[in-house]
């Protein structure tokens, strides 16, 4: 008798959950990427297009938005952190679609 | 992504939906792309084929995208993995 494919046992086998999880992650991080593309491309990039190559001021926006990014991806996690569990459950609640159900 | 969390079924499994995931992104990287592009380049209607000038823009258009999210990945990257130091320490 095999209780192999069960699942989450064996060392052998698919472990589900941790897959969807990090499924989970690799979303994120794409999502944050494709954000940051065009995010920046909006910012730095003008739509003249005279040129096939990035000038040395494009590359250098680039640069300096990618790392601004990061800096308010960090800042605004952390202010939520800090405005406590409370104040972001009340915030999610009241401040979206959802606060009328 | 740490593959040495998983064992070798899940790396396969997870190697596969990659794929897939690659594949998808870049099928709407190239919708995004043409929309861009289009958006930019091409105003002037007064005829069906695309004027030398619009195709250049097109071109430049293209290349220009491509190198911008070349350079993003690379610092992204970076970012990422000082992210990832900083948070192990």
């Amino acid at each position: 008798m095999s209780f192999l494919g069960r699942g989450g046992q064996s060392s052998s086998g698919v472990n589900p959950e941790k897959m969807e999880m990090a499924v989970e992650q690799l979303d994120m991080i794409t999502d944050v990427f494709n954000r940051i593309v065009s995010s920046c491309h909006a910012k730095c990039i003008s739509p003249r297009y005279a040129e096939g190559d990035l000038n040395k001021g494009e590359s250098v926006c680039i640069d300096r938005c990618v790392a601004k990014f990061f800096e308010v991806n960090k800042k605004v996690g952390e202010r939520l952190q800090s405005q406590g569990p409370g104040a972001a459950a009340g915030g999610i609640g009241g401040g979206s679609a959802f606060g009328s159900l | 992504m740490d593959f040495s969390q998983f064992n070798s079924a899940e790396q396969a499994h997870i190697s596969k939906v990659i794929e897939k995931k690659q594949m998808q992104d870049f099928m709407r990287m190239y919708s995004n792309l043409v929309d861009r592009c289009f958006n930019a380049c091409c105003n002037d209607f007064t005829s069906k084929a695309l004027g030398s000038k619009e195709e250049q823009c097109v071109l430049n258009c293209t290349d220009k995208f491509l190198k911008h999210s070349e350079r993003v990945g690379a610092r992204f990257a970076e970012q990422n993995a000082d992210m990832m130091n900083a948070q192990g320490q």
